[in-house]
């Protein structure tokens, strides 16, 4: 069974007092992810990508169809908070802004003291502190240059390793990882990515991978999406889209891509 | 080899932050030939837009050129920008001997003046006398040149879209045929489609002999490649090595070259043969370098040398790299 | 060309228009409610206040409460009381005045409008050139002598009240040193009349007033441009005109012209508070205009006057508000053609 389906989803957004505007965002999208599978979702801006993570997210009700995740529809079967407790622990984000995630008041600490309170664990115990040294550990971050230390303390590639370190935490079968590395220099970016790959491998987690970056999604996925004016163009697998594209939108787009080991005619 | 058009000499240029120096530029000598297309490539940081600036003279507070000169060659004389007041260089260089295709040139357009009153005002600073009627015949023409609309200058900015735009900037900014001309990330703000006609006009700027030579400065190697033929590589206010591209790409030589190629993913096979790499740790702040090679505490190549002695750049096989491995 | 040009243009204006329309019905609204809001009659409070007055004639008394009552409506419903209010006011009619009895209010606003006209828009404008001129050669000469000493001077004549400059002024120009009249729009015992001498006269009086606002009011036109100007200073078009030889002076203008469009919005912004200012100031100056008439009616509680003022004065305002808009939709061209990318 995948981890994620979804099924013919729609978002439709209304604007305008006396003159109703309707702007479809998201137009019949579906898809499912598998487990242990990273499957990237390829647009520009405006394509309707974002609004796609968001749904899923259970921040955006859609207009119509259904998202579910491990079998259960998100927004018809989550009731209590328990229910919504366990589907956060499921279902992880990591977005592009690694800094806005972030309260500038209180030391970063705090980033993954929520995410052990999702697990119902104190975290002022020895146990949760071991347990966050070793999440720290794993997306290569010293624990003792990190903890108690403020936002501004941090560089962009620290944080964002933090917000993933979240994920060692929860272990979440899914993470909605929404252009994660757009923000970072070149040379770190490989970095983070590398984080992603280590969470699929040891964990078998599920990543669905939003992004603008063709180069990145081609390295990345098992499974790429075509994403265009709200609707998913074309799919397939990484190779297969690369070397023969079929929509005008996704030939238009590879061919526009500067090649590192060619040069354009 | 072909004569040079603009030459950098050991130039320093630091921004004066509270007594305390930041060395965005240190020690740096670039010459720029005719008909060359450089590649000025580094990371935020690295001090590229610095660099830029240098090029131009154009040193505003608190940056500041502490050492150095800045030659530009024109018509068989030698003119040391560095020399020149800001007045003169307006008045005779800016424009008219050196350009810019600046990095946001969504907003690079006076906003409220339509594009054919912002070029009159141009033009009145280097001529004393101007025929309007002349001048936008020659402005629509090269409006039509890198392929817009010749109607695009009586509209205003926001009338236009990025693609549009930027094109209209590479216009205005080459108007005067200039010898040489800066290009400061000009695709970074585009969509990908928008980016190929961009970096295939600039391109054409060259072809048609329009400018001498070009500094492309960027931090995206692929994109460079598309279009220069010498590669500079900058990282916390140096050059690290300068090469041609196709060896760079071929054998990087500096372990921040080759962390930086080796990071950059294109969706091509070799991409997926080679693996995603990444440089550990931060640039340092150029306010306190450290010693002896700047890229020494982040690199696995390290030698005990490395972080005493500064590394000058030397030639390897004709290419260039300021590094104790060669 | 043209039509694509207008439509925006037209768009805009309207909305703004009806804007104007539906803000000065509620503002209708509010001068409706609030002597109604006063706990207990208000007629019999005014009617008290006539007696204590002293002006105890009962036929006069009868005749004065007999036209409020009407006016007021008190005996019908509120509903039948509003939409007469509103219905009267839109047709000029705001009622008869109590302490100029049996004076219409409008006959008593219509000769003192002038007077209040002619001392605000000059000094509103004055003070908005000079400010905003100011500003901006502080702010493109940041850092410099001109630039502290014009923000430090700006700081601390944006910090004092209008009347306390006005009566600043009145002590030291007028009554210390005598060289300029302190009080009223003219000499006392002379005749409003159109000759050259009453005019000198009147341009004599004038002086005082305009300054008082006028100084009070640069300070914070200056200081604001200079930040917008320091702002516009890094801007993306400033340094790409730099680079291609556009000569000092002509970055300064685009840099002003674009720094000072935020400003006509400030304008329109401060006109309420200026009208206040201005008020306030011919009060302290004796001055025969609004601000006067407007204190009489006050303390004396003449409720159809004060509501007749201010219908009025929250109309001009809200017309010359309007007329800064259209302003602005000409001077930018992003409103004017209506901001798209691309067409």
């Amino acid at each position: 069974m995948p981890i994620l389906t979804v099924n013919n989803l729609t978002k439709i957004y209304e604007s305008g007092m006396i003159i109703r505007r309707y702007i479809e965002a998201v137009k019949n999208v579906s898809f499912s992810i598998e487990e242990g599978e990273i499957v990237s979702l390829v647009g520009e801006s405006g394509s309707g990508k974002t609004t796609t993570a968001n749904i899923i997210l259970r921040f955006l009700k859609p207009t119509s169809g259904e998202v579910l995740v491990d079998g259960k529809d998100i927004w018809k079967d989550i009731n209590t908070f328990e229910d919504l407790k366990e589907y956060r622990r499921k279902v992880h984000a990591v977005f592009q802004d690694p800094f806005s995630s972030y309260n500038s008041f209180y030391p970063v600490d705090r980033v993954l003291y929520q995410a052990l309170e999702l697990l119902d664990k104190n975290p002022r115990t020895q146990e949760s502190k071991s347990l966050m040294e070793d999440a720290l550990i794993r997306v290569g971050l010293e624990p003792k240059h990190i903890l108690g230390k403020y936002p501004h303390q941090l560089s962009g590639g620290e944080k964002q390793r933090l917000m993933i370190a979240r994920c060692w935490l929860i272990k979440p079968k899914l993470i909605i990882a929404d252009e994660p590395v757009s923000m970072i220099d070149a040379s770190t970016r490989g970095g983070i990515i590398k984080l992603f790959e280590k969470l699929k491998e040891e964990e078998n987690t599920s990543i669905l991978f939003i992004t603008h970056d063709m180069g990145l999604a081609y390295y990345i996925s098992d499974k790429i999406l075509i994403m265009y004016l709200g609707e998913i163009v074309e799919q397939g697998t990484p190779d297969e889209i690369i070397s023969s594209p079929r929509h005008e939108y996704t030939k238009n787009l590879i061919g526009s891509i500067p090649t590192l080991y060619r040069k354009w005619e | 080899m072909n004569r040079p058009v603009l030459q950098i000499e050991n130039a320093r240029a630091y921004y004066i932050v509270e007594n305390n120096y930041v060395r965005a530029i240190d020690d740096i000598s670039i010459v720029i030939r005719e008909g060359e297309v450089v590649g000025i490539v580094g990371e935020s940081g690295s001090g590229k837009t610095t660099l830029s600036n240098v090029m131009l003279m154009n040193i505003k507070r608190p940056l500041s050129l502490i050492d150095g000169k800045v030659k530009l060659y024109s018509n068989g004389n030698v003119i040391e920008l560095n020399k020149l007041s800001r007045e003169e260089l307006q008045k005779n260089i800016w424009g008219k001997e050196t350009s810019i295709i600046p990095q946001s040139a969504m907003n690079a357009l006076m906003p409220t003046k339509k594009i054919k009153d912002s070029i009159l005002d141009v033009m009145k600073t280097h001529f004393e006398e101007i025929h309007e009627k002349e001048i936008i015949e020659k402005v629509q023409a090269r409006f039509e040149e890198v392929g817009i609309s010749k109607d695009v200058i009586f509209r205003y900015p926001f009338e236009l879209s990025g693609g549009m735009k930027q094109r209209a900037v590479i216009a205005i900014a080459t108007l005067l045929n200039p010898r040489f001309l800066i290009a400061d990330e000009p695709t970074s703000a585009l969509d990908v489609s928008t980016q190929k006609m961009v970096l295939k006009t600039i391109q054409d700027l060259r072809e048609k002999e329009i400018v001498k030579s070009i500094a492309f400065i960027t931090h995206d190697i692929a994109t460079v490649r598309q279009i220069a033929e010498t590669l500079v590589v900058m990282y916390a206010g140096k050059i690290v090595e300068i090469s041609s591209i196709e060896d760079i790409i071929k054998e990087p030589l500096h372990p921040y070259t080759r962390g930086l190629l080796f990071s950059v993913v294109t969706p091509e096979p070799e991409v997926k043969k080679r693996g995603i790499y990444y440089i550990p740790g931060t640039p340092p702040n150029l306010m306190y370098p450290p010693p002896g090679c700047r890229f020494h505490p982040r690199c696995e190549y390290k030698l005990d040398i490395c972080d005493k002695e500064e590394p000058k750049l030397k030639d390897v096989n004709g290419r260039k790299v300021a590094c104790f491995l060669y | 060309m043209k039509s694509y040009a207008l439509k925006p243009f037209l768009k805009y204006i309207s909305r703004k228009f009806i804007f104007l329309l539906v803000t000065y019905f509620i503002a209708i609204t509010i001068v409706f409610i609030l002597p109604r809001a006063i706990p207990g009659n208000p007629l019999s409070t005014l009617l008290r206040q006539i007696f204590q007055q002293g002006q105890a004639n009962p036929e006069l008394i009868r005749s004065v409460h007999k036209t409020l009552m009407e006016e007021f409506g008190l005996g019908k419903p509120w509903y039948e009381q509003y939409i007469d209010f509103v219905t009267r006011a839109f047709r000029g009619d705001f009622g008869t005045s109590i302490s100029s009895y049996p004076k219409k209010t409008l006959e008593l606003i219509i000769p003192v409008m002038p007077w209040t006209l002619m001392l605000l828009i000059p000094s509103i404008i004055t003070a908005w050139i000079i400010g905003n001129t100011l500003g901006a050669i502080a702010g493109y000469k940041r850092g410099s002598f001109t630039d502290r000493f014009t923000l430090n001077f700006s700081l601390i004549v944006s910090q004092i009240p209008y009347y306390w400059l006005g009566m600043l002024l009145i002590f030291t120009l007028s009554v210390k040193l005598h060289i300029f009249p302190g009080q009223g729009g003219y000499s006392q015992g002379t005749i409003p009349t159109f000759t050259l001498k009453f005019i000198l006269d009147m341009l004599y009086h004038y002086i005082l007033p305009f300054l008082s606002i006028v100084i009070s009011a640069l300070g914070g036109w200056a200081i604001g441009t200079r930040v917008l100007v320091i702002y516009e200073l890094d801007a993306d078009y400033v340094n790409f005109g730099e680079l291609l030889g556009l000569k000092e002076k002509t970055v300064f203008r685009y840099i002003f012209r674009n720094s000072i469009l935020p400003q006509v919005t400030g304008l329109a912004l401060s006109l309420g508070g200026a009208l206040g200012g201005a008020l306030i100031t011919e009060i302290i100056f004796n001055y025969p205009g609004t601000g006067y008439l407007l204190f009489r009616a006050l303390s004396t509680l003449d409720y159809p006057l004060i509501q007749g003022i201010f219908i009025i004065l929250i109309g001009s305002i809200y017309l010359a508000n309007f007329f800064v808009d259209f302003l602005y939709a000409l001077i930018d061209p992003r409103i004017r053609l209506g901001q798209s990318e691309g067409s």
